[in-house]
């Protein structure tokens, strides 16, 4: 299969030669060209595409996604930035069938990510994901295992591993500046209110609904989950804990040496926005407007709190996670950078600034590059499919606490929840016909 | 500051009721989205960029809910809508004093997803009626006296069109006896007497821009923008003369095109650009296109040949800047302003930005040239500003509207 791929990337490479007028040949002589497709074509997807197309040795040949005008205007932009009209697919896997690539960027909806992301490394391709790396906890498990089978690179997209202020905040906090930490907390606090339930509607035209759905159950089409609502509607993601969380909860498993928490506890619920709704008329959103989950591990206790009312106008940050240690308080941030209050008032406030790319505040650039650099030197990325797994079981272990409501044991070798079988059946998911879980 | 304020308001408002029959007023209402021409300016020639340290005099302020309607301004009312706890309210306020005289309300979700959610479109006044629409296609007819139902009706059900994913956004405008708006493809039409539906264009997702319309020799032509298209509508049939794609992200073609003489400006964020089409007898030409004027939502105005108006998308970098109509080319941009909004009045551009500051320049070509500049509202304001008989009317995201008295004195 490797074979396969270096085959590819030299005829590419040879093809690349003869097209000068090809921006991508430009960035240096001796560059491979990788054939990339783009898997989920909306927002964040063509974010990651744009800047695969910024480092000047990817030329992207395919794109798939269910909804044939957001494919259209991909490959529009795409041709506008890069000379190249790719291929376009609304069915995944005939994308997979008829290309030959080396790169799959999967940007797709959570439930869609274990699938394609293991089409694409047993076709022979490396991966960048978006995380989390599954909708549940097997499905994470499974994308790991094909990857290492196929001796696959896959980059997870927590582009917070390998961005300026992260990595010196890290730094900081390992070289022991805020002392004994005892306690971590994850939080992101927004505003809202009651919600209202929305009119279902047909999918709009040229978009395969029923595809969409995939592995979920199939419900009627609401504009609340497409385009981009789809976090908030736990058959299709994980709510802001399956969002945000496995961002924050990354950054506690780089701090600490510890691999996964030993017992998790979440509650939560809707009280504000109100039940959800969901019938043949009207639907809501169905994730929980609050949220707090408990992760205890052997030498400290982290939390994780998210809220979509009363915003934070009580505290300085609204986003991140506070790491408490006897020497201060340290606050790992995003746009606000990272900010440590000593606990002795005399000492000065330290302070970095976020150095972000836009849109969105990302570093998918340092990111990307990683990425390529890994491909090439064989090496492991930086936010590697497993260390992504890890952060992503967090987040889900939330999740099925949360939905199971109580606490569970959790024996992070043998990645099952100790005593609690009606537990365990919660890291799996039933799965629309045709699709098959993976294992 | 009532008294002040009051004593700089009557002479305008004099001027606006000596003046209302004649067709060169110094001073006029604004009773629908874009102006009483659909093009964002303003005739207006009565008032002054010259304000005093603290900014011009406020008016009154009040609070009308969640949204981004801007305001109409007819006869001395004001009428605009916004969202509170999923309940949207259509408000007649008193030009005077921002007191209510009445509101409508019907039941609407926040729909808050990506934005702070709440209407879009603005009320279109027709003499003594308002037409309202809601984003999930609540059309209402409403006596501009009393705010009492003359008809409603749910676009969405009447005319089987997809609701585009923000809503519908398009404000109604009135043509002779008929009320178009941007409801399908390429537009539907109903009667403005009785809501009745004259005619109805394909099921597709619409766009977000208000239907233009400009008559030639007694035929009416509407443009529009769906999600993919921009479109030509003969109004009296609802037959489509010609379809130009114009395909964007999230089919979300949100700023309104702008006519001058046979050619047709169009613009779009998320990348997709600008462009200036040539309407042929077929299908337009397109006489050039770049990126480099990508109006997200708010539209450019044109001014003696040369356009101004907001680039760039709420995400990312943006600039106001001036591009030449006919070749694209840009002759100056300015950071600072975020994603406002404007009109212009005078050869001068009235600009609301993101941050709530009320900026007045010059709408030349040279330079950008600022005459004046104060804060009115805190908060995000996305929504145009409207200058009517004397005044500036402000409105921020969370729905406080402010109004300023900028009449020049006599």
């Amino acid at each position: 299969m490797s074979l396969n791929r270096r085959d590819f990337v030299k005829a590419a490479t040879a093809t690349g030669l003869t097209m000068t007028a090809a921006p991508w040949v430009h960035a240096s002589a001796k560059a491979k060209v990788y054939r990339t497709a783009l898997i989920g074509t909306g927002w964040w997807g063509m974010n990651i595409l744009r800047e695969a197309l910024a480092a000047g040795n990817c030329k992207p040949v395919a794109l798939a996604d269910v909804d044939q005008d957001t494919l259209d205007v991909a490959a529009e932009q795409i041709n506008d930035l890069s000379g190249t009209m790719p291929n376009r697919y609304q069915d995944v896997r005939d994308l997979l069938a008829k290309e030959k690539i080396d790169i799959a960027i999967i940007a797709t909806p959570d439930h869609w990510h274990a699938l394609n992301a293991i089409a694409a490394v047993e076709a022979g391709a490396h991966v960048f994901l978006e995380k989390p790396t599954g909708h549940t906890i097997l499905e994470s498990r499974a994308t790991l295992n094909a990857a290492r089978a196929a001796d696959s690179v896959v980059q997870v997209g927590l582009h917070r591993r390998i961005g300026p202020h992260y990595v010196s905040g890290m730094k900081f906090l390992k070289e022991g500046n805020v002392g004994d930490i005892g306690m971590v907390r994850m939080f992101v606090l927004g505003g809202g209110g009651r919600e209202a339930p929305t009119a279902n509607s047909q999918p709009p035209e040229g978009m395969d609904w029923d595809m969409y759905c995939g592995p979920a159950p199939i419900r009627p089409f609401n504009s609340r989950i497409h385009p981009g609502g789809f976090r908030h509607f736990l058959d299709f993601a994980n709510g802001t804990l399956g969002d945000w969380g496995v961002h924050w909860l990354d950054q506690v498993l780089w701090w600490t040496d510890e691999k996964f928490p030993r017992k998790v506890y979440s509650t939560g619920g809707r009280p504000v926005r109100g039940a959800a709704v969901l019938n043949d008329k009207e639907q809501t959103t169905d994730a929980p407007d609050h949220q707090v989950a408990t992760y205890e591990f052997e030498s400290f206790t982290a939390t994780w709190e998210h809220r979509k009312f009363a915003r934070n106008n009580a505290e300085k940050h609204s986003i991140g996670c506070y790491f408490y240690g006897t020497k201060g308080t340290f606050h790992m941030g995003w746009r606000d950078g990272w900010t440590f209050y000593p606990t002795d008032s005399k000492k000065p406030i330290v302070h970095q600034d976020a150095q972000l790319q836009d849109p969105d505040g990302h570093n998918l650039k340092l990111l990307w590059a990683d990425f390529l650099s890994s491909i090439e030197n064989k090496t492991k990325p930086v936010c590697d499919v497993e260390s992504g797994h890890l952060s992503t079981n967090l987040s889900l272990l939330g999740m099925l606490s949360y939905k199971l409501g109580r606490s569970i044991k959790w024996d992070g070798d043998g990645e099952r929840i100790v005593g609690d079988e009606a537990a365990n059946k919660l890291l799996r998911r039933e799965y629309r016909e045709p699709w098959k879980y993976p294992v | 500051m009532s008294l002040l304020a009051n004593h700089y308001v009557l002479p305008c408002f004099l001027a606006a009721i000596l003046f209302l029959p004649a067709t060169r007023s110094p001073a006029e209402d604004w009773g629908q989205w874009r102006g009483p021409t659909g093009d964002g300016i303003s005739r207006e020639t009565n008032w002054t960029s010259e304000w005093p340290p603290s900014g011009p005099p406020v008016v009154w302020r009040a609070s009308v809910g969640t949204g981004f309607s801007t305001v109409a301004i007819s006869q001395g009312w004001l009428f605009t809508m916004g969202n509170a706890d999923n309940v949207d309210t259509v408000v007649c306020l008193d030009v005077e004093t921002g007191a209510q005289r009445w509101k409508h309300s019907y039941d609407s979700p926040l729909d808050a997803r990506f934005f702070d959610g709440g209407p879009t479109a603005t009320p279109t006044v027709d003499g003594d009626t308002v037409y309202t629409l809601g984003r999930q296609g609540q059309l209402f007819c409403l006596s501009a006296g009393s705010g009492q139902i003359k008809w409603s009706k749910n676009v969405q059900e009447e005319t089987g069109a997809r609701i585009p994913g923000w809503g519908f956004g398009g404000s109604p405008v009135v043509q002779d006896d008929m009320l178009l708006l941007n409801v399908g493809d390429a537009g539907a039409a109903f009667k403005k007497t009785t809501g009745e539906l004259i005619w109805k264009t394909g099921d597709g997702q619409a766009g977000y821009t208000t239907p233009l319309l400009h008559t030639v020799s007694g035929k009416t032509t509407m443009f529009l923008a769906s999600g993919k298209f921009y479109s030509s509508v003969d109004t009296a049939t609802g037959e489509v003369s010609w379809q130009h794609r114009w395909l964007t992200q999230f089919g979300a073609n949100g700023a309104d095109p702008i006519l001058a003489g046979g050619y047709l400006f169009i613009s779009s964020g998320y990348n997709r650009g600008c462009a200036l089409l040539e309407l042929t007898e077929a299908d337009p030409r397109v006489v050039w296109s770049n990126k480099e004027m990508q109006n997200q939502f708010s539209s450019c105005v044109l001014i003696d040949g040369f356009l101004y108006g907001i680039d760039g998308d709420t995400d990312a970098a943006r600039a106001l800047k001036c591009m030449e109509l006919t070749t694209g080319e840009v002759k100056w941009s300015v950071d600072g302003l975020g994603s406002g909004s404007l009109i212009a009045a005078g050869r001068r551009l009235i600009i609301l930005s993101e941050e709530g500051e009320l900026v007045v320049a010059r709408a030349v070509p040279s330079a950008f040239e600022e005459l004046a500049r104060c804060q009115v509202l805190d908060g995000r304001c996305w929504t145009m500003p409207v200058l009517a008989n004397g005044r500036i009317y402000c409105r921020s995201a969370d729905g406080d509207v402010v109004c300023v008295n900028v009449c020049e004195r006599n």
